[in-house]
């Protein structure tokens, strides 16, 4: 019993010094601090934005369409990398397929380019 | 080998290499100048690939190592998708046209979601299954939010998708275990497991993708999603939604249940008829107090979803029959009905309101009685052909020993019938308001007034569907 | 010919009725009238032909169902011929002298359509009175017999917008189903008996049916007379005949030419028909016979007293038609039916005429129809006043005595006297006590229209006149009916036993003795059966029906259009009653006439005082004999407290209050509940999903497979 109390003694010397620096910065601030306070300065903290604000706020859809389009292309090679390493050992077929993939993906390509989904102005 | 299964999936093929080239097509002639043309193309290509499909007797045979199943239920539901989105597209023409709404991509992604239905219903794999379904589900997401300046059309469009990725996930996490237990995605392999014994986790994983393939065809209680992307859609969608989707998942289910799972029809009976049971009801109950016609349609195909289900809950070939002709019965009063509400608009806007149509009979007395059929049949109410299509189901339930699922069937059509009757009443009884306007497409008039004959010729024969349907439920159940 | 003359009616009505809005009101109502014209010339070239056996057209196939078996067909003998002539030629004249009538009618707006109407029911009126009097089965008979109570129903309720026009309809229809149960329980006892419905069948039948005892409850039954009281029953409804004769009255709230032709010549006149036309039954029921004779004689002598004090023009008429078939009943109860008929023809042209005539008084003084608003018409009106006086003396009988010259009435009604004579001197004492009435009511009818000063509104004395042409020609045809028609036919009709046989195409009476024992003898085998209904019984009486062809030849069938048992004599004997007798009618006549002249010429002033003095027994009278009142409280009450119990408490409480309880409660319930689950937000939706698929493991696990 008194073993178990004697290891948990650390945690407490570490709580009570805690507590009290805790106590004594916010005391100090109280007391010496010099006060100048503006709108500014009160309102809390937040990278970028506002904090309290309409979370539906307008920014350009186009970070949206390339950071997708993005995607799209990422996995296309995410797909590819497999199937060289293999590349030896598939056969015709899967040689084709993956042709007939990229196709696929290159028809849309074409298509959001003439779209301008990429033209950014 | 390669080139038997490339002739397998012939069709399928050739449409996606036109759905490609029409992407090209129209996007570089620009600002869809296009958008008539490919749209009857791509209605004349879906025509004619459901002829060539009917007519080109090939026997059952099977692709990619049993991934791809071709056979005479397959061909039965893809010619009754391919014809149905074929009209859906031709009656949809002028409103697109009109509302400001004609993107060429959308035949194109009509075609894609085509595309994605035929794979579901020749699925022999759960991987093609799973490939069919989103091939179907994403083009069917973008075309909710077609209209993508509208708030309403967007909030179908992420509805939708924010659901149907829940519902995939549901099939996924199904399909994962049933893969985990069998030790094969193969439907075959499958059925081979479950013929021996059935563990508990195999159970599992048939509930998760029969409530994942139950949000396709809106059964509840995976129905929600349905009213909200039925009223928020642009109309020609809505009725592209209530018609070819809801027989790819319908018949995806039906394979599922029989090839994959066709050693315990016991335990998928049950599921179903829960589904049908509470569809049936929630449909009926629900559609009630709608004010909205679209919003009335999506219960009401929610409620016939019930009813087809009830055929395949019967677990026999004659209950498989009864849900294709039932099928095949729905999907036309639909796009007849959906003729007649794309064409309801008023000082050139559209309305949906039910009260819209009151006393329609005196502004255009044709339309009114074609609608008053149209009404009559989804209702079910003889001698239309919509009573022959709940006739069957019924009878497959009694005839498999589930009266009491064909009773509350009965129960809940007397209880539906209220409402399109309302809507009849409205036309007939109610009273004198604004007038719609009595324009309507050629291609939405004949639609209307064929469908409508159609409800009242058939009972005849059924234009043959019995035995076609009879074919393909033997093709499935053996 | 003859299926001509049944559809061209049928052609007229729905051309009128259905396409008058394409072709006009006028067109429509022409075409009608042309069609029932053409129908009625061809029935009269049948009727002036031989006729010399029974003709049988088939037409289509009706219903076939087990040994059930009707053909919709057409049995043409001389007693359709008869029908055919009286319903065709006076549905003609009143179509044209609708045309006149109907003209202007102040129960409709100027701009509101009603002739066409009114012309596409008369047609139709007639087609299905067409369809009675030429079937060739009972059931055929029966839709006529229903047709023409629906025409009926939509004449009097003619002027819908008229309450009492709507009750009397109403009241027609109901009474008449009395009368139609009657005549349905008699067509199924005919074919539970006889397993055919065909007449020829029955009639071939109809000597083994006088030998069968039917146990019903706790009586025993004769065959015969069950179905001959039966059948009888339902005549009375539709003749208007005692204790089912009150809608008789009420239905002179249609327009008068509908009075004329449905409520005077035609179709009350169809009880008669049918005893003729069941004759071969009837001839072996006495007891039935019996019944019709005393209640046919009790109408007459009822209904007379009662048209002695009724003060409408048209409720006069009325009872008089209604005395008058009790004539038609004495006779044919008698069984000489040929009589009956006899009567039926001449009665047909000069009551049509009386009301005519009596259309044409009400249009000359603008819908007035009370008696005593009316007088000394005769120079207005002299057109119609002398087309109403041969109609008077027709009814009344005006002729030669001992003679064969005379007006109409005066030889039929003598005929039926004298046969009455032999048969009852019940009915005898009664009928020659109506005659009287007859004579007086009538006369008071003609003296309060005609003669006298005029009473009631001067404006509408000052503005009576002559009716158009359209109106007036129709009486002048039915005069010529009312004076000849019992001077060209009394032979055939009575005069001579061996003309009258010919005329109906019978087989001469020695002959007859004969035929009627050989198919006696050889009928009672089958019908034996037909008592004691046994299983194997029904198996036979199956195969028979299986092939009619086979079961045609059991019994030979009695030509002619009607049928007189061997040991009938009636004819003969009332050829030779004494001459005491043959007067009778003619003595009562004139005592009748001599009456209303005193009364209503001579002492204007004693009707009042004779009122006053005997005043319960004129009370008595204007009420009908408090017929109505009595029904009221007897039938129409009760029937209406247990309809009325059933209507708010079984179907209102019960059936309602579930149904509605459910639907109106329940069911919104739920409405909303599923109204409040669809709430549009994402997250609720997504959570129905989750809890879906939870219930359905649960349900799996416990359900499922291994379980």
């Amino acid at each position: 019993m008194d073993l178990m109390l004697r290891e948990y003694l650390p945690v407490v010397i570490l709580l009570a010094l805690a507590i009290g620096l805790g106590l004594v910065l916010i005391l100090a601030a109280a007391v010496l601090a010099v006060r100048n306070p503006d709108p500014e300065k009160v309102s809390a903290y937040e990278c970028g934005f506002n904090a309290f604000d309409d979370a539906r706020m307008k920014f350009d859809v186009r970070f949206y369409l390339v950071s997708i389009l993005f995607i799209i292309f990422d996995l296309e090679v995410a797909f590819l990398f497999p199937w060289a390493v293999a590349f030896g050992e598939i056969s015709m077929v899967g040689f084709w397929s993956m042709m007939v993939f990229l196709g696929v993906l290159t028809i849309g390509f074409a298509y959001e380019w003439k779209k301008g989904a990429l033209e950014w102005a | 080998m390669l080139q038997s299964d490339l002739a397998t999936v012939l069709p399928e093929l050739i449409l996606a290499i036109y759905a490609m080239g029409a992407l090209m097509f129209g996007v570089s002639s620009g600002k869809d100048q296009t958008t008539g043309t490919l749209t009857w193309a791509t209605a004349g290509m879906f025509v004619a690939l459901a002829l060539w499909i009917g007519f080109g007797n090939a026997g059952d045979r099977s692709a990619f190592g049993g991934m791809f199943t071709d056979d005479n239920f397959a061909r039965f539901a893809k010619i009754t998708i391919l014809l149905s989105a074929a009209a859906v597209l031709l009656i949809s023409q002028d409103y697109m046209a009109r509302r400001d709404l004609a993107r060429f991509e959308y035949p194109v992604l009509v075609s894609l979601s085509v595309i994605g239905m035929m794979m579901m219903v020749s699925a022999g794999d759960l991987m093609a299954l799973y490939m069919g379904l989103e091939l179907q589900s994403l083009a069917l997401y973008v075309v909710a939010a077609l209209r993508r300046d509208s708030a309403r059309s967007t909030e179908a469009g992420l509805k939708y998708f924010v659901l149907g990725a829940l519902s995939s996930g549901l099939l996924l996490y199904g399909a994962s275990l049933t893969y985990g237990y069998a030790g094969t995605t193969l439907f075959s392999g499958i059925l081979s497991t479950v013929n021996e014994e059935v563990p508990l986790g195999l159970l599992f994983g048939l509930v998760f993708m029969l409530a994942g393939l139950a949000f396709k065809v809106s059964a509840a209680p995976f129905h929600m999603w349905t009213p909200d992307v039925y009223e928020g859609s642009p109309t020609p969608v809505t009725a592209f939604f209530a018609t070819a989707p809801k027989v790819a998942a319908m018949a995806l289910i039906a394979r599922l249940a029989y090839d994959a799972f066709g050693g315990i029809p016991d335990d998928w009976s049950q599921v179903l008829s829960a589904l049908a049971v509470l569809s049936m009801f929630w449909g009926a109950l629900a559609a009630i107090g709608q004010r909205d016609i679209k919003r009335l349609m999506a219960y009401s195909s929610i409620a016939h979803m019930g009813f087809a289900l009830v055929g395949l809950a019967a677990g026999t070939a004659e209950g498989v029959q009864a849900m294709l002709i039932y099928m095949a019965i729905y999907v036309a009063m639909n796009v007849g009905t959906f003729a007649f509400i794309l064409s309801m608009e008023r000082d050139g806007k559209p309305v949906t309101d039910i009260a819209s149509l009151n006393m329609y009979s005196r502004t255009d007395p044709m339309k009114a009685l074609a609608m008053l059929v149209l009404l009559f049949s989804l209702a079910g109410v003889p001698p239309m052909l919509g009573f022959f299509g709940k006739f069957y189901v019924f009878r497959a339930a009694v005839d498999a020993d589930m009266a009491w699922l064909a009773l509350a069937g009965a129960v809940a059509s007397v209880i539906g019938a209220y409402y399109y009757l309302r809507v009849v009443f409205y036309m007939y009884f109610g009273t004198e308001g604004d007038r719609l306007d009595s324009r309507m497409a050629p291609a939405q008039w004949l639609a209307l007034v064929a469908v409508a004959a159609a409800m009242l010729l058939g009972i005849i024969n059924l234009f043959g569907i019995e035995s076609a349907a009879a074919l393909a439920a033997e093709s499935l159940v053996r | 010919m003859a299926t001509i003359i049944l559809f061209a009616p049928l052609l007229g009505a729905i051309i009128c009725g259905f396409f008058w809005t394409l072709i006009g009101e006028k067109a429509g109502q022409i075409i009608a009238t042309g069609l029932i014209f053409l129908a009625a010339l061809l029935s009269w070239i049948i009727f002036l032909g031989d006729i010399p056996e029974t003709g049988h057209v088939t037409i289509l196939r009706w219903i076939e169902s087990g040994s059930l078996s009707i053909d919709w067909g057409i049995r043409l003998d001389r007693l359709t011929a008869i029908m055919l002539v009286v319903i065709n030629t006076v549905s003609a004249l009143v179509h044209l002298y609708s045309f006149g009538y109907m003209a202007h009618d102040e129960n409709w707006g100027e701009s509101e359509p009603y002739r066409a109407r009114f012309f596409a029911y008369l047609s139709f009126f007639t087609f299905t009175m067409l369809a009675l009097v030429t079937s060739d089965n009972l059931v055929q008979m029966f839709f006529g017999w229903e047709g023409v109570g629906v025409a009926s129903y939509l004449l009097i309720g003619f002027y819908y917008r008229k309450p009492t026009a709507n009750a009397a309809a109403i009241k027609a229809f109901v009474v008449n189903r009395v009368g139609d149960f009657g005549f349905a329980l008699g067509i199924f006892g005919l074919f539970f008996l006889t397993d055919s419905v065909r007449f020829d069948d029955v009639f071939a039948a109809a000597p083994a049916l006088a030998t069968t005892e039917i146990s019903f409850l706790w009586m025993n039954l004769n065959a015969a007379n069950l179905i001959g009281v039966l059948l009888f029953i339902g005549a009375m409804g539709k003749s208007a005949q005692l204790f089912l004769h009150t809608w008789l009255p009420d239905a002179m709230e249609g327009p008068t030419p509908v009075s004329a032709l449905i409520h005077a010549a035609t179709m009350v006149t169809a009880g008669v028909f049918l005893v003729c036309r069941m004759s071969p039954v009837y001839e072996y029921a006495p007891d039935a016979k019996t019944m019709i004779v005393v209640v046919g004689a009790s109408t007459a002598f009822f209904a007379a007293t009662v048209g002695l004090v009724q003060n409408d023009i048209k409720r006069v008429i009325a009872y008089s038609t209604c005395s008058q078939l009790g004539y038609m009943f004495v006779a044919a109860g008698c069984g000489v039916y040929s009589v009956a008929m006899f009567h039926l023809f001449t009665h047909a042209f000069f009551k049509a005429m009386l009301f005519l005539g009596a259309g044409s008084v009400i249009h000359a003084m603008h819908h007035e129809q009370d008696l005593r608003n009316y007088g000394g018409l005769r120079k207005k009106i002299p057109l119609t006043f002398y087309a109403m006086l041969i109609g008077t003396l027709a009814i009344t009988g005006v002729g030669i005595p001992l003679t064969h010259i005379g007006f109409a009435g005066f030889l039929s009604k003598d005929a039926v006297i004298e046969t009455a004579f032999v048969g009852s001197q019940y009915a005898f004492w009664l009928l020659v006590v109506a005659a009287l009435m007859t004579s007086f009511y009538s006369w008071r009818l003609m003296f309060m229209t005609f003669w006298g000063t005029p009473r009631g509104d001067h404006h509408t004395h000052e503005h009576a006149h002559e009716s158009p042409m359209t109106m007036l020609v129709p009486l002048g045809a039915l005069a010529l009916g009312a004076v000849f028609s019992g001077m060209i036919w009394y032979n055939v009709f009575f005069g001579y036993e061996d003309k009258m046989r010919a005329w109906f195409g019978m087989e001469a009476a020695a002959h007859h003795e004969v035929a009627t024992e050989d198919h006696a003898a050889t009928e009672t085998a089958a019908p034996a059966e037909t008592a004691t209904a046994t299983d194997t019984h029904g198996a036979a009486e199956a195969s028979a029906a299986a092939t009619p062809e086979a079961a045609a030849p059991h019994g030979a069938v009695p030509s002619g259009g009607i049928y007189l048992a061997a040991d009938n004599t009636m004819i003969h004997a009332a050829h030779d009653v004494p001459n005491w007798v043959k007067v009778s009618p003619f003595v009562a006549m004139i005592l009748g006439l001599a009456l209303a002249w005193l009364f209503y010429i001579r002492r204007p002033d004693l009707p009042g005082k004779l009122a006053a003095q005997q005043r319960p027994l004129y009370l008595f009278l204007l009420n009908k004999w408090y017929f109505d009142e009595i029904y009221a409280f007897l039938i129409v009450g009760p029937a209406q407290w247990l309809g009325r119990l059933f209507w708010k408490r079984g179907d209102g409480d019960v059936i309602d209050g579930s149904i509605n309880g459910v639907a109106m409660g329940i069911i919104p319930f739920f409405t909303r509940l599923a109204g409040r689950a669809q709430s549009g937000y994402l997250f609720h939706y997504a959570f129905a999903m989750v809890l879906g698929i939870a219930a359905l493991i649960t349900m799996m696990t416990l359900f499922g497979g291994a379980q």
